[in-house]
């Protein structure tokens, strides 16, 4: 049976049952659709109910005297009087001109909503009636007079009082050489008390407003006599939007709350139900139960989000939130969903393929319950981190996982510039996490320290005396180790990146550094503890002459087709400018380098230690139960990513490719690095000795108006290259075919 | 065809050491033949058989199904396999049908075959009653009833079967015992560890006494009576436990 086919019944098996369980259509469909909308008009109603509450309620005021109460009792009822007269007026001249009614109505609201009076608004969901832009008399208070400023600071500490009131004089003088001044005593971490005194600022801010015009009308001076500047400024910065900055961290929370349920039913609900044996006792890959599961668990995960997502924006175009999003500067148009709907895909699938991978290792429901908290803890932290405004997508942000999804998101959704290479490292970066969970559940689920609670538990994943001898390691450990390297080295990449008017000698020597760490030790002491058999892994096997010939003819010609290829992919989509910059630096280190130092950093190290990553313990992995082809172009893929430059990524993923196939034909490691240095080597002196080259006629003379790279190369030099380029392929098909033996081990590739 | 070569399996201790749980286990077991292994609780049977069915690694030693070798060739011996204990839980939310045919693709049937072969093991197992119900809902012997077709599902020519009739009331163990009894007779070849001993003593044609992890006594019935000098196979049980223990002090 075809593996699609096989994940396709797991899958379809999984999904009918699931969906028949109620817990997940509870979850799933019964929390967004009925608690959102309740959630979120039960709590605005519940707030807007508090403000009216409040606006309504009483004031107690503390003074210090009676004669301050009472100044104070007139200042309140004089523009209480005032506004109702204001408010006569004003219906007057609107009953007089409907055209100036519209008019004023608007400059009005306009301008309060300048003065930030329209800060607090009260909305009542359906209607949107903004009643906080009409001035509000203090209608209800009571003055206590309390004798001194210290019992009006306790009485306001006490909250007997909500706001105490000190004057500088006993009587409130309306003359212009004379500021009367006003001292509030509230309590900030108190609404009452705070709106208390907002409500008695308004009152003096209005009274003041008013005297001063009428002072200036009194005098014949106009109303800009004191305001010389009127200062406006106009804000280009997205508005802070609540759907760019508050939706991608829903969408994190509703896609987990997806995937959390099904994720643990799937897992250690099998072993939890005893079902477990029995599907492990079938003829199928593990591999292939856990894609099959992650599947439906996307799945679920995706409906459920999309249906949380369907039914906020629901609530709030039929609740009539959005006129609410749009006092804030946001908006929710009904077109971006489309867009949140498909940054939810890789969020699903990288949040499904984490749980998967948490639960797998649970024997129970409850003890995946206790997994599954500290990770969704986890998983914030960056969300929380990339929801932030100051936070941009680039350098180590592009890879961060979760965060580099909820700054994708909140970016397109706030409108900003997204350049594509961003967009493909983020889901590139997200995929490999995806990969690199599902390797680790492919690798936990089914285990037998998993199965049988009864078994010695958990040490018996890490003793090695309990790992039976492997002739290659096993896809999750080659897989997993690869995904785990390409957000290390990236990194790395990014931390040693040249600054302005450096050169790239320090990256290229600590690069040839580390390489030999990460690319070979490491691997290599993976493979000796879980008892894989190193030959085996990293193909360590002297290959036939013939072999060697093909490796010599591929590095001598590779580069010939690559440089073509370059061209051809620089006609059709250009050369990026930080490539070409890049190109240029590496250049101008390479001059001030020794030879010697050149070939050992550039080829030497590189052609070893990538040969033996990615031919070796990658591809050795890879084979498993696989077909040579799918592990040769899925090997070829790594190695074209690692090169970071998505430029490259078809010159590179295609030498990966040949030289897979090299190592898979001689099941030898290496003639793929005679090949790799070789090439690499041609390279690097093209760079610093182009005369050696043009001597040769096998590029032609440099002009000054061009440079080598844009040209293209002689015709003999394409028709010798391609010539030797095939023999190499020749040699390698042409030698008794090695049929179903395989490059690890000598067990066939598609049987281990 | 089944062999057993000197099986080992450790554990890891929390004390840094190992508890060998099953110690140089070797037997065969020829087609149309049913293999009893008996023991007391912790003797290793439930390990032995795990290790036979590929779902534990033993840490030595070696076993093949059919001619296939369980730590090599897992995916083949799984093609050939039918494995089944008392603990096997069914999807509770599948019906009967909906489970076998879940299997049978899962063993490689198409649909159209995976539904014949279902449709057949409703009839013969006689689940036609209950076939649609859901799992969930059904009685303990109606559910083994649907492991024992599980198991059976790709007609495989080996069975592996852990306690199968544990817990069982009169009328499903019979119907149980008569349909492994019949399978023995289509040839198949069948390891079965049991408590019971009555039923062993009429079902099994070779009986393995197992004891700390190894086999203290194989042979027939007539055999082991032989051997302990003892009627019943109950006596001839606690006899040769004895005795083991004895030989261990």
């Amino acid at each position: 049976m075809r593996w699609t086919s096989l994940v396709g019944t797991i899958y379809v098996k999984e999904l009918v049952d699931i969906l028949r369980d109620h817990r997940t259509l509870i979850a799933m469909i019964v929390v967004p659709i009925v608690l959102y909308p309740m959630l979120m008009l039960g709590s605005v109603q519940a707030v807007s109910y508090q403000k009216e509450a409040m606006r309504e309620e009483e004031i107690i005021v503390g003074v210090l005297n009676d004669e301050q109460g009472q100044s104070l009792n007139r200042l309140i009822h004089a523009d209480a009087a005032a506004l109702k007269r204001e408010s006569n007026d004003e219906q007057l001249s609107q009953h007089q001109s409907p055209e100036r009614e519209r008019w004023e109505s608007r400059t009005m609201r306009d301008s309060s909503i300048s003065r930030g009076a329209a800060r607090d608004k009260m909305f009542a969901p359906g209607t949107l009636i903004d009643r906080d832009s009409a001035p509000q008399p203090i209608n209800k208070i009571r003055i206590l007079v309390l004798g001194s400023e210290e019992r009006i600071d306790a009485a306001v500490r006490e909250r007997s009082i909500h706001v105490g009131v000190i004057l500088d004089r006993d009587e409130l003088v309306d003359q212009p050489d004379i500021q009367n001044k006003i001292q509030f005593h509230s309590d900030k971490e108190d609404v009452r008390s705070s709106n208390a005194e907002r409500r008695l600022r308004d009152v003096i801010q209005r009274t003041a407003d008013r005297t001063d015009a009428r002072r200036k009308s009194e005098r014949g001076l106009p109303q800009t006599f004191d305001e010389p500047f009127a200062v406006e400024t106009v804000d280009l910065s997205a508005p802070p939007s609540i759907l760019g900055q508050v939706l991608p961290l829903i969408l994190i929370l509703m896609t987990i709350t997806g995937a959390i349920y099904p994720a643990i039913d799937l897992t250690a609900g099998e072993r939890e139900r005893n079902t477990l044996e029995s599907l492990m006792v079938c003829p199928v890959p593990v591999i292939h139960l856990i894609v099959g599961k992650f599947l439906v668990v996307t799945t679920v995960a995706i409906m459920g989000a999309a249906l949380n997502l369907g039914s906020v924006t629901a609530t709030v175009y039929f609740g009539g939130f959005n006129k609410i999003i749009s006092t804030t500067g946001g908006s929710l148009p009904l077109g971006k969903m489309a867009l949140i709907l498909i940054c939810l895909i890789p969020f699903a699938v990288l949040m499904s393929a984490i749980m998967i991978a948490v639960c797998s290792y649970a024997r129970t429901f409850k003890e995946a319950q206790n997994y599954v908290t500290p990770v969704i803890l986890a998983v914030l932290i960056p969300g929380g981190i990339a929801a932030m405004p100051a936070t941009r997508l680039d350098g180590v942000m592009l890879v961060m996982p979760v965060g580099n999804m909820v700054l994708l998101a909140r970016d397109l959704l706030l409108g900003a510039v997204v350049h594509g290479w961003q967009v493909v490292i983020v889901l590139l970066s997200t995929t490999l996490y995806a990969v690199a969970a599902v390797a680790i559940a492919a690798n936990i689920f089914g285990r037998e320290s998993v199965v049988f609670a009864d078994v010695e538990s958990f040490r018996g994943h890490f003793a090695r005396t309990m790992f039976r001898p492997a002739p290659r390691p096993s896809l999750s450990m080659s897989v997993l180790y690869a995904s785990l390297l390409f957000p290390l080295w990236f990194f790395i990449q990014a931390a040693l990146s040249p600054a302005g008017g450096e050169d790239a000698k320090a990256l290229l020597y600590a690069t040839s550094k580390l390489m030999p760490i990460l690319f070979v030790a490491i691997p290599a002491f993976i493979a000796w503890y879980w008892k894989v058999d190193l030959r085996g892994a990293f193909a360590l096997r002297l290959p036939e002459s013939k072999f060697v010939i093909a490796g010599l003819f591929l590095g001598l010609s590779a580069w010939i087709p690559a440089h073509e290829i370059n061209l051809i992919q620089q006609h059709i989509i250009g050369v990026p400018e930080s490539l070409e910059r890049n190109a240029q630096l590496l250049v101008d280190t390479f001059q001030h380098m020794p030879l010697g130092m050149l070939v050992l950093v550039i080829a030497i190290i590189p052609a070893i230690c990538e040969e033996l990553l990615f031919r070796g313990f990658l591809l050795s992995g890879l084979f498993g139960n696989r077909r040579a082809w799918s592990a040769i172009l899925a090997s070829a893929a790594i190695f074209g990513v690692f090169h970071f430059f998505l430029f490259k990524f078809v010159v590179t993923a295609g030498l990966g490719v040949v030289l897979a196939y090299l190592c898979w034909r001689s099941r030898s490691i290496i003639p793929g690095m005679i090949a790799h240095c070789l090439h690499n080597t041609i390279g690097a002196l093209s760079a610093v000795r182009p005369e050696w080259f043009t001597q040769l006629r096998l590029i032609p003379a440099q002009n000054p108006s061009s440079n080598a790279e844009s040209a293209h190369l002689p015709a003999f030099t394409i028709a010798i290259g391609i010539i030797v380029f095939l023999s190499a392929i020749a040699l390698s098909s042409l030698v008794a075919p090695l049929g179903r033996k395989q490059i690890a081990g000598g067990v066939s590739p598609r049987n281990a | 065809m089944i062999v057993a070569e000197n099986l080992v399996k450790s554990f890891p201790l929390p004390d840094g050491g190992e508890k060998r749980a099953v110690d140089g286990l070797g037997f065969r077991v020829g087609k149309g033949q049913i293999y009893g292994l008996l023991g007391p609780n912790g003797a290793g049977k439930t390990t032995s058989l795990r290790i036979l069915s590929g779902l534990m690694t033993s840490t030595s030693g070696r076993a093949t199904l059919a001619g296939f070798d369980v730590s090599r060739q897992p995916d083949e011996v799984k093609r050939v396999l039918g494995f089944l204990t008392a603990n096997t839980g069914l999807y509770q939310r599948l019906s009967a049908t909906e489970l076998l045919r879940y299997f049978a693709s899962l063993h490689g049937l198409d649909k159209r075959e995976a539904a014949a072969r279902a449709d057949e093991l409703i009839q013969r197992m006689g689940i036609s009653g209950f076939a649609k119900l859901r799992c969930g809902a059904m009685s303990t012997g109606q559910k083994q009833r649907v492991n024992i077709a599980r198991a059976l599902i790709a007609d495989p020519p080996v069975l592996i079967m852990d306690e199968p009739t544990l817990g069982l009331d009169v009328l499903s163990n019979r119907v149980i015992l008569d349909f492994i009894r019949l399978q023995r007779d289509e040839g198949k070849s069948i390891v079965l560890s049991t408590h019971y001993l009555d039923e062993a003593e009429t079902l099994c044609d070779q009986i393995g006494l197992l004891h700390e992890g190894r086999l203290i006594a194989e042979g027939d019935i007539a055999y082991l009576r032989n051997l302990a000098g003892e009627e019943r196979l109950s006596s001839i049980f606690l006899k040769l436990i004895h005795a083991d223990l004895g030989a261990a002090a």
